[in-house]
Order: C-alpha cells, then sequence, then structure tokens
C-alpha cells in the first residue's frame, strides 16, 4: 500500500479495502482452483498503478517553479477479489488482492511566498481563490501574477479577465500607483491627482467548502463541478507585490521518484521469476516417466 | 509513458527560464531596461476518472478523482515595468523619467517607437537624438550658440543665448504612456513597439496625468536586482536537473518493462 506522503495534507479518499467479489471473479478462476498466473495479475496491476504515479510526479517536477501550482497526489487501494477454495466452491475464504490508483488528490497547502516588488503580483494567504472568467465560464485560481490589458482590463497571464466582487476590474490609462489591500480593493492615483484614491473595485475571493473536489483544467484554473458552489472568502488576505510559487517540494517529489522505480524494477523482477518458475512447472510437469 | 514527455516540457521551461535570466543579467547595467520573468502554466489535465461521477446506483459520488497532468507551458515573459534607479551622471543630454511614461523616439522607417533610456545626444543639425542617432519626437533643436541648456522636470527645454539673460524655451518633451506598458514589444536598442495588447500611446506632457518627472543629469538603471536574478537562476537550474531525474527514472521502468520477457 502506497499512502500519500505524511505531513503535506490529507487524503481525500480514506476507504482503503474494497470488497467487490463479484465484478472481480472474471480475474480469478471460479471453478476453485487458483489460476497459476495470479501472481503476474497481481503484479502487472502495481506496474500500472506505478506508472501512473511516476506520471504524476513527472507533471509535479515540471510544475516545481509555475507560481499558484498546487501538487497532486495519488491514492492507491487494494482491491481484494475472493476466490473460492479448491475444497469448497461456495465459501470464499481464499482472497487475493489487487492494487489500483483509486484517486489523485490535490495538495492544496499554501506555497512558498516570494517577493517580486511588482505592484500587479498578489499572493492568497489563505485558502480563497481568485475567481477568473475564461471561455468555458468561471474558473478560478491561485496564481495571482496579474496583467493590464489593452482595454485595461485586469487579466491573469493566460488572458482570462480577473472578476471583481461587483463586475469586471478596469484601470484607466491615467492610473498610477495601484495599491491592492488586503481585501482585494484596488486603489489607483488618478492622472495629477496624488492626494486621494480612487477605487476601481474589489477582486472576488472565493472560497469552497469541500475544494477537494475541484478540478484541475491547466493554465492555472480550478473548475468547480455542478454541486461545488464558491462562497465569498473574507478569511483570506491578498499581499500585493509577492507571488505564490509553486507547494511542490522538491525533495519530496525526488524521494516519491525513487520509490516508484524502486517498486517498479522490484515487481518486474518478481513477474520475471515468476515467469521462470511457471516455465520449470511445466517442463517438470512435461517429464512423463517412462 | 507520459512521464518522459511531461518531464520533457518541464526541461523546456526551465531552459526558457534561463534564457529569460541570463539576458536580465546580461542587461543588468544596461540604461533604462526592463526585466522580464518567464512564467509558466499547467498543461492540460486529462481526467482518466473524473470527480463527482456516481459509483453506484444509491448515488454515491467519487469524492476524488483521477487527474493526469501533461506538464508545463510558458505562459509569457512579460516585462516588469518598475521604476529603476535613477543615477547622477551631470550630463546636459540625459535625461530620466521618474513615472509611467516613455520618450518617442522616430525610426528611420518612419514607425515611432518607444523608450525609457534618456541618454540622448545632439547631431550635426542640432536636434536631440538617441545614441542610434534616432530623433526624439517632437524633434527638438538646440540653437549653435546656445549655452546653459536645462530640462525641467515638465520637459521644458530652455537655452540661453548669447546677448540674452533670461532663457528662451527651444522645445518641449513629449511623452507616451500605455494603459498596459508589459504588452509593449522590445525590438532592442532599449525601444519598444506598441501593440495590440499594450493599447495605443497616450500623448502627453510630462509631471502631468502622471506621466512622470523629468530629471536632467540623470540615467535611469536597468530594474535588474542581482541578488533575486541569481537565486532564480538556481531554482531555474535545479528544476531542470530534476526533470532530467525523471526522464532517467521512467527510462529505468521502461527497461524494466522490456526486460520483462527474456
Amino acid at each position: 500500500m502506497q499512502s500519500p506522503t505524511a505531513g503535506l495534507g490529507e487524503p481525500v479518499a480514506a476507504a482503503i479495502r474494497i470488497v467487490r467479489p463479484r465484478e472481480g471473479r472474471r480475474l480469478a478462476d471460479s471453478k476453485g482452483e487458483k489460476p497459476v498466473d495470479n501472481a503476474s495479475l497481481v503484479g502487472l496491476s502495481r506496474l500500472v498503478a506505478l506508472e501512473r504515479e511516476i506520471d504524476v510526479v513527472a507533471n509535479n517536477i515540471a510544475n516545481l517553479n509555475t507560481a499558484g501550482f498546487k501538487s497532486d497526489g495519488v491514492v492507491f487501494q487494494e482491491y481484494v477479489d475472493e476466490t473460492a477454495s479448491s475444497g469448497d466452491p461456495t465459501s470464499t475464504d481464499s482472497q487475493v488482492s489487487f492494487v489500483y490508483d483509486v484517486a489523485t488528490w490535490i495538495d492544496l497547502g499554501q506555497g512558498a511566498m516570494e517577493r517580486t516588488g511588482n505592484a500587479l503580483d498578489v499572493a492568497i494567504d489563505g485558502s480563497g481563490f481568485l475567481a477568473v472568467q475564461t471561455p468555458a465560464g468561471e474558473r478560478y485560481t491561485r496564481n495571482g501574477a496579474l496583467q493590464v490589458n489593452a482595454n485595461g482590463e485586469l487579466v491573469t497571464s493566460a488572458g482570462f479577465e480577473v472578476l471583481g466582487a461587483s463586475g469586471p476590474i478596469t484601470l484607466q490609462p491615467t492610473d498610477h500607483d495601484i495599491t491592492i489591500s488586503p481585501d482585494g480593493t484596488i486603489s489607483v492615483r488618478e492622472g495629477d491627482n496624488v492626494k486621494t484614491e480612487s477605487q476601481r473595485g474589489r477582486l472576488r475571493m472565493v472560497g469552497f467548502e469541500q475544494p477537494e473536489l475541484l478540478l484541475k483544467e491547466g493554465s492555472g484554473t480550478f473548475m468547480a463541478p455542478v454541486d461545488v458552489t464558491p462562497q465569498v472568502d473574507t478569511k483570506s488576505r491578498l499581499v500585493q507585490g509577492t507571488l505564490e510559487k509553486s507547494n511542490v517540494h522538491g525533495v519530496v517529489e525526488m524521494t516519491r521518484m525513487i520509490d516508484v522505480t524502486r517498486s517498479y524494477t522490484q515487481v518486474a523482477n518478481m513477474l520475471v521469476k515468476e515467469a521462470e518458475l511457471q516455465q520449470a512447472a511445466i517442463n517438470k510437469l512435461a517429464e512423463v516417466p517412462a | 509513458m507520459r512521464a518522459l514527455n511531461t518531464a520533457a516540457t518541464g526541461m523546456m521551461a526551465q531552459e526558457l527560464n534561463v534564457q529569460v535570466i541570463s539576458n536580465n543579467i546580461a542587461n543588468m547595467r544596461t540604461t533604462g531596461y526592463k526585466r522580464q520573468r518567464a512564467e509558466f502554466q499547467d498543461l492540460l489535465y486529462e481526467h482518466v476518472s473524473r470527480v463527482g461521477t456516481q459509483t453506484s446506483s444509491d448515488g454515491n459520488i467519487l469524492a476524488a478523482g483521477i487527474e493526469l497532468g501533461s506538464g508545463v507551458k510558458a505562459a509569457g515573459t512579460p516585462r516588469l515595468m518598475t521604476q529603476g534607479e535613477l543615477v547622477r551622471t551631470g550630463k546636459d543630454y540625459d535625461v530620466a523619467i521618474r513615472g509611467d511614461g516613455f520618450f518617442k523616439i522616430l525610426l528611420p522607417d518612419g514607425r515611432t517607437a518607444y523608450s525609457r533610456d534618456g541618454s540622448f545626444e545632439l547631431d550635426a543639425q542640432g536636434r536631440l537624438v538617441t545614441v542610434q542617432g534616432n530623433v526624439v519626437q517632437p524633434g527638438i533643436t538646440i540653437p549653435q550658440n546656445a549655452s546653459s541648456i536645462s530640462i525641467n522636470a515638465q520637459g521644458q527645454v530652455s537655452v540661453t543665448l548669447p546677448g540674452s539673460n533670461t532663457p528662451s524655451q527651444v522645445g518641449q518633451i513629449e511623452l507616451a504612456k500605455f494603459v498596459n506598458k508589459a504588452g509593449l514589444e522590445g525590438i532592442g536598442d532599449n525601444l519598444y513597439l506598441e501593440t495590440p495588447a499594450s493599447g495605443t500611446p497616450q500623448n502627453g506632457t510630462p509631471a502631468t496625468d502622471g506621466f512622470g518627472n523629468l530629471q536632467q543629469g540623470s540615467l535611469e538603471q536597468a530594474n535588474v536586482e542581482a541578488v533575486s536574478e541569481i537565486s532564480e537562476l538556481i531554482a531555474a537550474q535545479r528544476a531542470y536537473e530534476m526533470n532530467a531525474k525523471v526522464i532517467s527514472a521512467a527510462d529505468q521502468m521502461l527497461s524494466a518493462t522490456a526486460n520483462l520477457m527474456r
């Protein structure tokens, strides 16, 4: 069993053991004898799961420097297949357990805060998300590297419009000295006016009761499934001039990678041994005494 | 194996990162240079099993699905148009902008370019030009017999002519402003061009409407901070190495697969 690395977040799926005797039947011999290749099938299930895990690790490492990126973990489960014992076909006391990857979970822990000094960089201190408008609908992001487009609208680096609490946020060409307060209020100095600030709106920060249900959509955005509704987040604070880096821990991912490759090689070796064993058995059994 | 490609996207992204950082460091002493930053985004995800899918007829739903990411891409290399430090040079035709504006420079092909580099010179006709000899717009000609040239914060260029005690104004430097400065296209020679992303330039005089004040006898240094660039460089290099390790790990797994059959 592979458990997510401790201390970096809680795995969302807690169920460890699922017993589905009927569905699993086709993998085993229902007549009573265990099939000879059971060990190979168990090994194979592990190899497939490990391939998935290295894919997830590779994606985490590829995004080591992606602002606002949240790392993924894999949850494995045991798949218990009950086979009938040879003596009594009705009893199900003999079990074979396979492994399968039941879920990937998103580690929503805070990434490191990096000071950039850029007025349009905001980091979210807390569990909130910024709401952005994409062609596919409203999405949520933790990447606060904001920009202004040619129309003066506040956008993300992918060009998605950042949503304000009351409509989109548009800056005027004469605006300067942009200040983003911890609650997301954007104020500017307008033209010659250096004494008073004008407000340009407030960034819409949202939170989720079950953020683990969010779906990653690439470009740093998360999608909320139909039954997950965003709520206004008043607890999170914005820090101007700072960016939230990726929360991928290089050392953790490297350790996971070593773990995956070692396990993979071991299981592969086991499969080879198993094949040799079967070969030997066939040879042995084929020896007809003269 | 997907991991191979994923790690390759990671290596390409970090290569670009190092390229951007090295250009920033190379331009550490370039007047008016604005540093760039490589920004990355995760690529599309394959939702192998979608979260929220019904798993039984009594309405149980999957609390977490399987999402497999496919790596990283560069989202852009925006310029960070923050103010650079002003350094006193004492030279009459060195002008620095303290604020948001850009000098307007006429290119030989008739287009207007924009620049933060105010290290101007005079050409043979007495016109105010850049180091490359491109004329500053609107054209300002300094009379040959003029002395004590002064450029004030509002961009008024005044000289003292022989036989006169009071300075007379010979020109007015104009600045341009963009709603999205980061969207300007750098063409080298410290010049930028207007793009659809930058928006159209707003012309104005210095020290009004947030165009920024001019400061004669000073130059704006690059806004590159050596310490942060070097730490970024280290992070990029290490990330590159880790991605390379992922490739060798995936390779090791593939070779174990290949060796299954003997």
